[in-house]
């Protein structure tokens, strides 16, 4: 497997060939895996990326029995895999939602000017 | 086709297959460990094509077993790699259409069924990518950018602490923001101009060209972000000129530009 980084430097300087090199990661699996997908951080991969990445996949098991052929995109609507993601980013979402009103609840309570809260107490 | 001394496949066994390509016996390439320890890296004659595969478990090639293995990011490392060692031997050896990872079949019949359907799309690839070899491309910002808050050090004496703020200090801090916001977003329309011109220029040696997402990837907190993650399909007799364009690009622009490759070219295939 070659790899040749020929990156140089600001100055201008060629860095010399560094044959031998192992490829970067993330240049491989973006080919490996299939072309345009993300891969978020420097090296680190996001788990989020990944689950996009499953459905992406191109996984092909034919059936033995039944001889049939799986399409590229069948992933995209089996209820299994796009479920899982869409409940998984949803529970995320919620999560965050009810934080952020806690975090605003209990702000308000200590922000309410003492005339406001005396009016509460008489209703 | 089985190996003396070699157990014989049962029947819960899949066959994983790496790439297709012209070379019935390609060197170098049945050696190689590839995506399992139990059964060695071989080929499956397709008429004219050979595939390169290797049997696998079938239970660890399933849906739930592959979707675990992903998520993990030394399992995913390794089997990338793997796959990527087997595609490039295959490579070095001759004309080589490189499949992604995980492409399996239930078996040596079902294999050999559903690859010579496709035996007219190989052929249309490996026509493609002849005598050509994939390049990928990432530029970075240039340097001296101004991702730092550059303002008067003065301006950012912080207030002792119960201290009312002084007039007009409110003011400041807010200009001050606005101005650090309006250099990132010049700097980052700078990036990408540079970017669209290394873009361009490198389009006008290749066959074909594919931009990719970008990374997000920093090479350092002030060097800003990187620009363009793109792949060229480049005759090999060009390969030098393309390191000469890039050097001259790197020169004009003052941008962090990162070659890589050759590579199988992976990203010209698909779209036979």
């Amino acid at each position: 497997m070659s790899s040749r980084d020929l990156s140089a430097s600001p100055g201008g300087a060629v860095a010399p060939y560094r044959s031998g090199q192992p490829a970067q990661l993330a240049d491989v699996l973006e080919r490996v895996l299939d072309k345009g997908i993300v891969i978020a951080g420097d090296i680190k991969i996001d788990l989020l990326d990944i689950e996009l990445l499953t459905i992406r996949l191109r996984l092909f098991v034919a059936s033995v029995d039944t001889a049939k052929k799986a399409g590229i995109d069948w992933w995209e609507t089996d209820p299994a895999l796009s479920s899982r993601a869409a409940r998984s980013a949803l529970q995320e979402e919620n999560d965050d939602l009810r934080e952020r009103l806690k975090q605003l609840e209990s702000t308000a309570d200590d922000a309410a000017p003492p005339a406001l809260t005396k009016e509460r107490r008489n209703v | 086709m089985t190996e003396i001394g070699q157990e014989r496949p049962s029947d819960d066994t899949a066959l994983y297959v790496f790439a297709v390509c012209t070379d019935p016996e390609p060197a170098g390439v049945t050696g190689l460990p590839g995506v399992t320890d139990e059964w060695p890296v071989r080929t499956l004659p397709l008429g004219k094509l050979t595939a390169i595969v290797q049997s696998v478990r079938a239970a660890e090639f399933t849906d739930e077993v592959w979707q675990a293995r992903l998520s993990d990011q030394s399992e995913l490392e390794r089997y990338a790699r793997s796959h990527h060692a087997v595609v490039s031997a295959a490579a070095a050896a001759c004309p080589t259409v490189p499949l992604p990872m995980a492409t399996l079949y239930l078996g040596e019949e079902r294999a050999r069924h559903a690859l010579n359907e496709e035996a007219d799309r190989f052929r249309a690839a490996l026509k493609r990518i002849a005598h050509h070899e994939e390049w990928g491309v990432k530029v970075y910002t240039p340097t001296g950018s101004p991702a730092q808050d550059t303002s008067n050090p003065q301006d950012r004496v912080p207030a002792p602490a119960g201290a009312r703020p002084a007039p007009g200090e409110g003011l400041a801090y807010l200009r001050r923001k606005r101005g650090m916001q309006e250099k990132r977003e010049r700097h980052l329309e700078d990036g990408l101009r540079v970017a669209e011109t290394v873009d361009t220029e490198l389009r006008g040696l290749a066959a074909a060209f594919r931009r990719l997402r970008p990374h997000g990837a920093r090479l350092s907190v002030d060097q800003g972000v990187q620009v363009l993650n793109a792949t060229y399909l480049v005759a090999d007799h060009r390969a030098d000129e393309l390191e000469s364009l890039a050097q001259e690009l790197r020169v004009r622009t003052g941008a962090h530009i990162e070659i890589s490759g050759p590579w199988v070219p992976y990203s010209f295939v698909g779209e036979v």
